[in-house]
This record gives C-alpha cells, sequence and structure tokens, in this order.
C-alpha cells in the first residue's frame, strides 16, 4: 500500500516536472506594444526646428556649446528682457548650466532667449520637443551598458552590430579627415540603417530599450554629425 | 539497496527531464543568434534551422532556405560569415 502511494507521488511529481519547465516559456512574447516605438520616431524631428531657429541667431549658433561653461557662472547672468540678442544668450544657459548634457543646453537655450521669462510653454510645436530632450539627456555611456546588458540580442549580434557601429565610426573619422568619398548624406543613411538594425533586433524583446534608443536617434546623430563633438566621442 | 537504486534512477529520470529542455533552449538561442547575425550581413536565410559547432565561436548554420552559413569570429573580434557549398 505505501510502495503504490509512493509510486503515484513520483509519478505525479515526474509529470508535473516537465509541464512546469514548459510552461515558464510561455511568458516571453508581449504582443503590440510597437506603438511606443512607432510613435517615438516623431520626436526627433520637432527637435531640428529649435536648432533650425537658433541657427537663425548667428550669435546663438556657435557659441551655444561653449557659453556652457561662462553660464555655470552665474555673475554674467543679469539683463532678462533687456538689450540686445547678444546678451540674451549668456542669461540663458545660465540655469542649463547645471544640467550634465551640453546638447541640453544648447536646445534649451534658444527659446529661453526669445522671451525673457522662464517659462515660455506657449510656443507649440517646439515647447514639447524641448522639453522631451530636455527630460532625457543623452546618457551614452548608459545606453550602452543596457545594449551591452540586453538579452534580447545574442552574443555574436552584439559583436557583429559592434563591428558595424565601428565601421561607420570609421567612415564618419574618414569623411571628416577627407580621405572618403562618402558624403553626409550618405553617413546618415547608413546611420539610420543600422539603428533600424538595432531596432528591429529589440522591438520584440525589449521594447523599453528599442524606444531609448529612438528617443535619442537625433542626439547621437547630433554628435555624429559634429565634428568637435565626434572628437570627443573619439577620444 | 534496491530502494538505493530505484531513488538514484529516479534522480536521474528528474535530471534527464530538465536537461532536455535547457539545451533545447540554448539551442534555440543559438539559432536566432546566427539568424540574426546572418541578417546583418545582408545574406539570404530566412532563419537557422540547424546549427553545429565547429570550434569555439565557429558555427556551420544551415538555413530554412538551403543556404549554409560558416559564421565565426576571427583574430581580429570580426564575425565573419562565409557562404559554404
Amino acid at each position: 500500500m505505501k510502495t503504490w502511494s509512493i509510486a503515484v507521488v513520483y509519478s505525479a511529481v515526474l509529470l508535473m516536472l516537465p509541464l512546469a519547465g514548459c510552461a515558464s516559456h510561455k511568458a516571453e512574447p508581449p504582443v503590440a506594444q510597437p506603438q511606443a516605438v512607432a510613435t517615438q520616431p516623431e520626436t526627433p524631428e520637432p527637435v531640428s526646428t529649435p536648432q533650425e531657429a537658433a541657427a537663425s541667431k548667428p550669435t546663438d549658433a556657435s557659441p551655444a556649446p561653449s557659453e556652457a561653461a561662462p553660464a555655470g557662472k552665474p555673475a554674467t547672468a543679469p539683463a532678462p528682457s533687456g538689450s540686445t540678442q547678444a546678451t540674451k544668450p549668456a542669461t540663458t544657459p545660465a540655469p542649463n548650466g547645471a544640467t550634465p548634457a551640453p546638447k541640453a543646453a544648447t536646445k534649451t537655450a534658444p527659446p529661453v532667449a526669445r522671451t525673457p521669462t522662464p517659462p515660455v510653454r506657449p510656443p507649440t510645436p517646439a515647447a514639447p520637443a524641448v522639453a522631451s530632450t530636455a527630460a532625457a539627456p543623452l546618457d551614452l555611456t548608459a545606453l550602452k551598458e543596457k545594449l551591452k546588458a540586453t538579452k534580447a540580442i545574442g552574443v555574436f549580434t552584439k559583436i557583429s552590430l559592434k563591428n558595424q557601429v565601428d565601421d561607420l565610426m570609421k567612415q564618419f573619422s574618414d569623411y571628416y579627415q577627407g580621405k572618403a568619398k562618402t558624403t553626409m548624406p550618405e553617413l546618415r543613411r547608413s546611420y539610420d540603417l543600422l539603428l533600424m538594425k538595432v531596432l528591429s533586433l529589440l522591438q520584440d524583446s525589449d521594447q523599453k530599450l528599442a524606444s531609448e534608443v529612438v528617443s535619442s536617434r537625433e542626439a547621437i546623430w547630433a554628435l555624429l554629425s559634429d565634428p568637435k563633438k565626434f572628437a570627443t566621442l573619439q577620444g | 539497496m534496491n530502494k538505493l537504486t530505484l531513488v538514484v534512477a529516479r534522480s536521474l529520470v528528474v535530471a534527464a527531464l530538465f536537461a532536455v529542455p535547457l539545451f533545447a533552449d540554448d539551442d534555440e538561442a543559438l539559432k536566432k543568434d546566427l539568424t540574426a547575425v546572418i541578417a546583418l550581413q545582408g545574406l539570404p536565410c530566412g532563419q537557422v534551422v540547424d546549427v553545429t559547432e565547429l570550434a569555439k565561436d565557429d558555427y556551420a548554420a544551415t538555413c530554412k532556405d538551403g543556404n549554409k552559413y560558416r559564421v565565426y569570429m576571427n583574430a581580429e573580434g570580426r564575425v565573419v560569415v562565409e557562404k559554404r557549398k
């Protein structure tokens, strides 16, 4: 009688174990959240508008990054609405100087420069774009670590992607040194293609990281497409 | 003695039951990985259906569409995909 019950218990356990093993695999395929990824690409587009706006002011465009350093010293801060546009940029980066990313500082500067008071949200499409970039400044190292750590991409695939990233960096380097015949639009196309490869690998299994990559897209491009910033990346 | 043998045999069965899905899982992950690598190189494959490990970081992959590739890491640390006949 005892042996019977032991045998029944054993067989029940043996049956349950593979079932439990199979059940654990089912959780993987989450469905239909590509919207998060799909909606993100639209946000970077408006980012160009503040840059263009910044470009319209000749003094803003180039000195903006370097202004981040003096901006940290609030001694020059005054002249809120005051005199000329030349003085305005000096006032605006001051609050943003605290933020680590120079990119955010340059982007937030122009809208504030137009109106003297900080709450410059009313300008319709530009303001949300600035807000989104300011909310998520580009943290390249963190993104890199997340990509290294994600299980959505296999080891070989990661190495292969890294090879392609290195190739692209080489192309940029050659372009800036005048060695290559590639044009900036071609580089942009290669960059977009590479990013799409990464996204296609991530979007099913690691949607959060996929949307982070999407939202960093323009910021990364801004680093690559600027020779000075690119030089810092390499060094 | 007899009881002990029985227990050992049962544990082995249990271990085997666990081991098979684990190996299968690893194998599927590798196939998926190699599929992605081949696709990243822009080569036709569809899906890797069979993998043979030739050496460390060196695999022979057979695709669903019949193509065969050797996927390996070279001395410079680059992943290379070579078409096989």
